[in-house]
């Protein structure tokens, strides 16, 4: 009774559509920025807690701490610098897709990684705006599948107003409605 | 409402002499109380194989004071109870036509509202304390997460089957609707008669006997985890072991001193009790085996799985074919001796509690089956597989023999030079053979690791292998996919080699080292295979 209705033609393999070649949309211009910012900003917390620990007159400290403090706050500095300059080149690279019919995100520097969520499969969607996110107007698109907690797929800085573009093309994708 | 009761197979007459007091609020059995005081009781002391040692040493000071320690294990006792009678007096239901609700919960209330509709899976349990009177709990799982699941703690057991059909046929019912709207043929009645006719027989698929089961647990080394789990306290066991040899007056010391036996004597005696010691630990594993799979049944009715099994607790897990994700067979090193598969139909993972691998988990698994036996069970959920055909041709793409290099050069080299170096400059010769040899051993192992990946894909499916010494298949349908990873780093991308990531509901499959264009070909092909086929992955 279902194979009556079911048509599986043969599709050429070359045909299909490849996602070798994505036509890479970037995210917003201040996400790479901000970023690199907000890194920054964490980095020198650390430096300035561990210093204003080792300047403070009203405790004395164990004389290894003393010791150790200066090492560990050049360190963090070095160590925060440096991450923060590999964020702010991996944050250049990253890109999403959306395709009639599935979501991409790739991402990494040395270790590139494509993403791909086929729109049926997906189960809820969340915008999530932390305070700096609101306060520059960006968003981060979290989708949920059943494939569970750890596999949910994220972009990252998107314009507001492309989140909530993407989020409401997914809730009315006829695939969503259908399966939802 | 109406039209569903009409349409659902089992005559609304019984049900609604069994469920006469609909609306109202009910009451469980008394005997619930035995349940929820064994359920604060595993709760509590679930991690109990942890505490044994402290215990033991707690039970001396016991009999040194006993006036402190006996009230106020008496005063816990009485608190368990209490709380037990107090979260019976507290537990209500109510059934209507298509939904549960369950009010319960002393201190935070819990009200939940369950549509039959909503029900993934429904599970039935009895403990060995409800035997006796002929009581069941009933567990209903949701797609949600596992904090939101219903269980009916003590009702009939005849009860809850009749309640199981009931609510299964919604379901089913329910499906049968949303294919409708997408085929629009076939009128309801003809396919709600045509389920019910099929609904009363129910095929046995699979029995395990006893014999099967003590395979099994010598197999399934869970033992390892039991031993890693204890690891804190050998010492103390060590010791009390010790202490207690001495008191049946054996003196190890004695016994494996080199001065008053023969060297061969003392290889003899440490055999024998590293045998001995092993044959305790086989026997818990076997003991352990034939608890959660006793009296094995997997049977099918209609297009459900339905396994049946334990000593104590009976626990009845059933599955609709639909749900099933994916098919595991998995063989260790001693399934290879001993010519036995475990034989695994996994569904999704977000409403099974994965912490308990045996009974307990949703998870149908099919312990130590024959080969045989295995394949006619996998034809039976996949008719159109080819795995058997794949695994007797060697049909499976192998992956690049840059693994074994990477692995090699990359991980293990620098690690045995490092500290085969350190063991040389202090002059200890013996320890750098014996690196040299577990080198070889590990590369060894590595290599077989590269001869047992493979992948192939077919119209219908994906077939992994992967295993160590054993060989594990891996087998799903390829529109059960819910998302693809390519990862690729620019070494592998100089090497046009990359890697697959294949999430499934009921978890994730890598494979490394993949040829690009094989890994371009299966993710473009899986993609097009999800979007294009309107299946459900449920």
């Amino acid at each position: 009774m279902l194979e009556s209705h079911f048509s599986n033609p043969i599709v050429p393999i070359n045909a299909l559509p490849a996602i070798l070649n994505l036509d890479k949309q970037s995210l917003s211009e201040k996400y790479a920025p901000i970023n690199r910012l907000v890194n920054l900003g964490l980095t020198l917390f650390v430096c300035a807690i561990g210093m204003a620990l080792y300047f403070q007159p009203f405790v004395d400290l164990p004389a290894g701490l003393l010791i150790f403090l200066p090492f560990f706050i050049w360190a963090a500095a070095i160590f925060g610098l440096l991450l923060t300059w590999i964020r702010h080149a991996q944050d250049h690279v990253k890109s999403y897709t959306l395709r009639e019919l599935d979501l991409h995100y790739t991402s990494g520097l040395f270790f590139r990684k494509v993403v791909s969520q086929p729109i049926t499969r997906i189960q809820h969607i969340e915008l999530k705006r932390g305070p700096i996110e609101r306060k520059v107007g960006l968003a981060r698109l979290q989708v949920f599948s059943a494939g569970g907690e750890m596999h949910t797929f994220e972009i990252p800085g998107l314009p507001l107003e492309t989140a909530q573009q993407l989020r409401q093309f997914i809730l009315q994708h006829k695939d969503m409605v259908k399966h939802g | 409402m109406d039209n569903q009761t009409s349409s659902s197979p089992i005559d609304s007459k019984d049900l609604a002499a069994l469920l006469k007091t609909q609306d109202d609020w009910q009451v469980l059995s008394p005997v619930a109380i035995l349940y929820f005081a064994a359920s604060v009781f595993k709760h509590l002391f679930g991690n109990l194989i942890y505490l044994i040692p402290a215990l033991a040493v707690s039970y001396k000071s016991v009999l040194e004071h006993p006036f402190i320690w006996l009230p106020s294990i008496l005063v816990a006792f009485v608190l368990l109870v209490l709380f037990a009678f107090v979260s019976f007096k507290v537990y209500r239901y109510r059934l209507t036509d298509d939904n549960i609700e369950i009010r319960s919960g002393i201190f935070s209330k819990k009200h939940l509202n369950l549509p039959f509709s909503r029900v993934q899976n429904v599970k039935i349990e009895q403990p060995i304390y409800y035997r006796f009177t002929g009581h069941a709990s009933l567990q209903l799982d949701t797609a949600g997460s596992a904090k939101n699941e219903a269980k009916l703690v003590a009702i009939k057991l005849d009860f809850a089957q009749q309640l199981k059909t009931r609510i299964q046929s919604q379901v089913q019912n329910n499906t049968i609707d949303i294919n409708q709207e997408n085929i629009s043929a076939d009128p309801t009645g003809i396919l709600s008669s045509s389920t019910n006719s099929q609904t009363q027989q129910e095929i046995v698929l699979n029995r395990r006997n006893l014999s099967d089961l003590v395979i099994h647990g010598i197999t399934s080394n869970r033992i390892w985890i039991f031993l890693g789990g204890l690891a804190p306290f050998y010492n103390k066991i060590v010791d009390s072991i010790g202490e207690w040899l001495t008191n049946l007056g054996i003196d190890l010391t004695e016994l494996f001193s080199l001065q008053t036996h023969s060297l061969l004597e003392v290889g003899l005696y440490a055999l024998s009790l590293t045998m001995l010691a092993m044959l305790v630990l086989v026997s818990f594993s076997v003991i352990g085996s034939i608890i959660s799979f006793y009296g094995y049944t997997l049977s099918k009715l209609d297009d459900k799985y339905i396994r049946r099994s334990g000593l104590f607790t009976k626990h009845e897990v059933s599955m609709g074919l639909s749900r099933l994700q994916m098919i595991v067979q998995k063989q260790d090193w001693l399934d290879v001796l001993l010519k036995r598969i475990n034989l695994k139909f996994e569904q999704s993972n977000s409403f099974a509690n994965n912490l308990n691998p045996s009974a307990t988990s949703s998870k149908i698994i099919v312990p130590s089956i024959k080969a045989n036996e295995c394949q006619a069970l996998i034809d039976d959920a996949y008719p159109s597989n080819a795995l058997n055909t794949l695994v007797c041709n060697h049909g499976f793409e192998p992956i690049s023999k840059r693994f074994i290099f990477r692995n090699i050069v990359y991980v293990l080299m620098p690690l045995w030079l490092i500290i085969t170096s350190g063991a040389l400059m202090n002059g200890k010769l013996l320890i750098a053979a014996l690196l040299c040899v577990l080198f070889v051993a590990l590369c060894g192992l590595v290599v077989l690791r590269w001869k047992r990946w493979g992948i192939v894909k077919d119209e219908n499916f994906i077939y992994l292998r992967k295993g160590l010494i054993g060989i594990d298949y891996y087998c799903f349908p390829t529109y059960k996919l819910q998302q693809i990873q390519f990862k690729q780093n620019l070494l592998m991308k100089r090497r046009h080699l990359a890697t697959v990531k294949f999430v499934l509901a009921s978890g994730s499959l890598k494979v490394p080292m993949l040829n690009e264009n094989l890994a371009y070909e299966l993710i473009d092909q899986g993609l097009y295979q999800v979007e294009s086929c309107q299946k459900s992955w449920m």
